[in-house]
């Protein structure tokens, strides 16, 4: 007993010396090493690598499928894990802070495309029984061309999805480290590339699961702390915080006795915080519904996430695993805003200074002065999400280049050996490019994100939703769609990277406006979907019976 | 009938009564989803009108008088100065370029409420004794909101060249000041639930509460129409 008592003394003692000389350093939000953080964010690592051994994928199909041996639940975690990646634990809350409401657009955006996702396509993707995106494309609209492009599309989504990612890597890695940002990318982006490498699918999806309970909890601990801290209701933070938001638009006077490194706990009335789209945010209600519906749709047409179906035995647990993925997905988006309302609090004061938004998470907890360990505990849980979604979207690349484009357009004759060496290939290729993007900084994590949400809806998504729903749609509807919304894409991006780089293009203000990079497909995916429908009728060229049968009889149970 | 047509999928003109079944549940089902999530915000659109905050009127009751100086006494330029700090305070959500007519207008002020022996104070570097006398002369008391804007002061001065108010920053103050105290508000703004005002806590957290429920609904659903219609999942 004795024994026992001391070691929990000298345990206190040693976190109390550690949180002294934290306090010491708190004003200083970055620029130094962190040696807690780091030892919790290499064990976690470790541990990741680890379960990636000893899961790792033998061969092409257990690759790409993980064996169809993960049950609802776990599919679900899997499915949170892939889903709350740098964007949602790092991403929302820095949106939130910067425009208020208006980032509860991303947060409802996110989480409302899952209801589509579920009751329009879940199962019927899971019954149809392919393994990638491009399979599905291919098949259903019987057209080599479509299946590479497809596969070329799932590529670029991946690509683009993954450079917000690597942003948030080289965050927490710049963070933590105490290194240059530039460093932390190319140190992080090799972390992971190797993580993926060595484990594949199977490994990342058991460790999916681990990185899920590892996410939530670090990202929901601080929250009660926070909240018991500054006098919220702390029982349930995501219903407590509720008052914050009331008392940021009211203002809080100092002089409640609370203090957060040395700063009162106060903030002058600020309505613009909660009020929907505020003239001071720069945000309209047009915007507000746009990322909304262009985030819901992109959601549907995620090649990573509709792969996830294709992970689980039955139609069944596909969609079971869509419910309670949403479920612990939700858990983390409930949570978001809190760390947005405090930060909005803590950093009021101006001596705290200009803090980088897409670190607000760790900074508000910084400014909360929490305890350090549990600091370290949330950056390596960024670090994580940043890293479940990554490792997803690598192997969903990789897939697409090697058994979409290599083997099912380019050479059909490939071993299942020169499959796998094309899947680590491309994996490679695509964490070098997309480190190199990363680096440029081209916005903030979030709305990165949100560019490969667009691209997925005005191109993957309608051709997903008339594959299933519409036997009529065909091969040249399928184009037809496809330049449609291929062709609103590129204007959207054109001017995005032109506008990044100081270039005069024509009706600028009012492109950059309404085909904003960030939701484009509020215009181009209902484009794409009426281009499929109306070159379809036009077409002579007919879906073949054997497809429709298909269709009819295996994905939707006509007698 | 062809065989092309026997096998037509359409989800808008179902053949199987399983299909039949299907296309209710989900076109309810997305129903509810559009109408809670763009209805609700259409809504909001609707009903929510530009409101000013209390500053606003404040300064507005005092700007003619200061912008021409010759008028405004000191109370006034102390209301001035109070309400140029409330948006001061908003911090983040400020731009550069009005957090720069904020604080010259500002600074402006202090200047032009200091003695005129004492003028050069404000016209050398912000320091300390600078923030001392803005202090004093904006009337700020050590309590409530005050406090708050005296920590704001030092950061929110800058170097005053002479006791004239730029012709930039009489056209442009009005309308800085505009942008940041005027919000969209209505019923359900204003309304509190849970300590929340209504719309956020509808859009945080209902809404997401709504989605899962909606996803549950439907995996119950779709199970027991399968079951009904003998339809066996490929396992």
């Amino acid at each position: 007993m004795n024994k026992i008592l001391k070691l929990i003394y000298t345990l206190l003692l040693l976190l109390t010396v550690s949180n002294n000389i934290y306090a010491q350093s708190a004003t200083q939000l970055e620029g130094e090493f962190k040696l807690g953080p780091a030892i919790i964010l290499i064990v976690l690592l470790l541990t990741f690598i680890l379960v990636g051994i000893f899961n790792r994928a033998k061969d092409t199909k257990t690759y790409w499928a993980a064996g169809r041996k993960i049950s609802p639940i776990g599919a679900g975690m899997a499915i949170a894990s892939n889903w709350m990646s740098a964007a949602s634990f790092l991403g929302m809350a820095a949106i939130m802070y910067g425009s208020g409401y208006h980032g509860l657009s991303y947060v409802v955006g996110w989480t409302g495309g899952y209801v589509l996702l579920l009751i329009l396509m879940a199962g019927q993707i899971r019954r149809y029984g392919k393994y990638t995106a491009a399979d599905f494309i291919g098949d259903r609209y019987y057209s080599q061309g479509l299946r590479g492009v497809g596969a070329g599309l799932a590529i670029f989504i991946s690509f683009s999805y993954c450079v917000g990612q690597f942003a948030g890597i080289g965050l927490m890695f710049k963070w933590i480290l105490g290194i240059d940002f530039t460093w932390a990318v190319i140190i992080g982006a090799s972390v992971v590339l190797i993580y993926t490498l060595i484990s594949g699918m199977l490994g990342v999806t058991k460790n999916m699961q681990i990185q899920y309970v590892i996410i939530i909890v670090s990202f929901v601990i601080p929250l009660f702390i926070l909240t018991y801290k500054f006098g919220y209701f702390y029982w349930l933070p995501q219903v407590g915080y509720g008052a914050v938001i009331s008392d940021i638009v009211n203002g809080i006077a100092p002089g409640g006795g609370l203090s957060s490194v040395g700063h009162d706990f106060a903030i002058l009335p600020s309505p613009e915080f909660a009020m929907p789209w505020d003239p001071a945010t720069g945000q309209t209600a047009f915007q507000w519904l746009a990322i909304c519906f262009s985030l819901m749709i992109g959601t549907a047409g995620l090649p990573h996430v509709i792969q996830r179906f294709y992970v689980v035995p039955r139609a069944k647990d596909a969609r079971w695993s869509v419910v309670w993925g949403l479920f612990f997905i939700c858990i983390l988006y409930w949570s978001a805003p809190v760390y947005s309302a405090f930060g909005k609090i803590l950093s009021s004061n101006p001596e705290v200074g200009k803090l980088s938004k897409d670190a607000i998470v760790v900074y508000t907890t910084q400014l909360g002065d929490l305890y350090p360990l549990i600091i370290g505990f949330l950056a390596a849980g960024a670090v994580s999400a940043a890293f479940s979604t990554v490792s997803g979207l690598l192997v969903a690349g990789a897939s697409a280049f090697s058994h979409d484009l290599y083997f099912n357009v380019i050479n059909p004759k490939a071993t299942e050996k020169t499959q796998m060496l094309m899947a680590r290939l491309g994996t490679i290729l695509m964490a070098a490019g997309v480190a190199i993007v990363a680096l440029l900084n081209l916005g903030l994590i979030a709305q990165l994100v949100a560019v490969a949400f667009s691209l997925a809806g005005c191109t993957i998504f309608p051709l997903f939703l008339l594959g299933i729903w519409w036997s009529g749609s065909n091969r040249t509807g399928a184009w037809a769609g496809l330049i449609a919304g291929s062709s609103v894409t590129a204007i959207a991006l054109v001017y995005f990277i032109g506008g990044k780089f100081g270039a005069s293009l024509p009706y600028q203000e009012f492109i950059n406006y309404y085909l904003n990079a960030w939701y484009f497909a509020w215009l181009g995916a209902p484009l794409a979907i009426i281009s499929n429908i109306v070159a379809s009728k036009l077409s002579k060229n007919k879906t073949p019976l054997e497809i429709k049968k298909f269709l009819a009889q295996k994905v939707h149970n006509y007698e | 009938m062809t065989e092309h047509e026997q096998y037509e999928v359409n989800f808008f003109r179902p053949i199987s009564s399983h299909a039949k079944d299907n296309k209710k549940l989900i076109s309810t089902l997305a129903l509810i989803w559009a109408i809670a999530v763009f209805g609700f915000h259409f809504l909001l659109i609707y009903v929510t009108t530009p409101t000013p905050e209390e500053t606003l009127t404040e300064f507005e009751s005092v700007w003619p008088q200061v912008a021409t100086d010759s008028s405004a006494t000191i109370e006034m330029k102390q209301t001035f100065a109070k309400s140029l700090l409330m948006v001061l305070g908003k911090n983040i959500a400020l731009k550069d370029d009005h957090k720069k007519v904020l604080k010259e207008s500002l600074s402006w002020t202090a200047f032009s409420m200091q003695s005129d022996s004492l003028k050069n104070i404000i016209q050398s570097d912000p320091n300390e004794e600078t923030t001392n006398a803005a202090v004093l002369n904006f009337g700020l008391s050590d309590e409530g909101f005050d406090k708050i804007m005296i920590d704001l002061i030092p950061n929110s001065l800058v170097k005053v060249e002479n006791n004239l108010l730029s012709e930039n920053v009489k056209t442009e103050l009005p309308n800085v000041m505009n942008l940041y105290l005027v919000h969209n508000q209505s019923f359900l703004t204003d309304f509190k639930f849970l300590g929340f005002p209504f719309h956020y806590w509808y859009t945080a957290q209902f809404l997401l509460i709504l989605f899962v429920l909606l996803c549950l609904f439907y995996a119950v659903s779709i199970d027991k129409m399968n079951k009904k219609h003998d339809f066996v999942e490929e396992t």
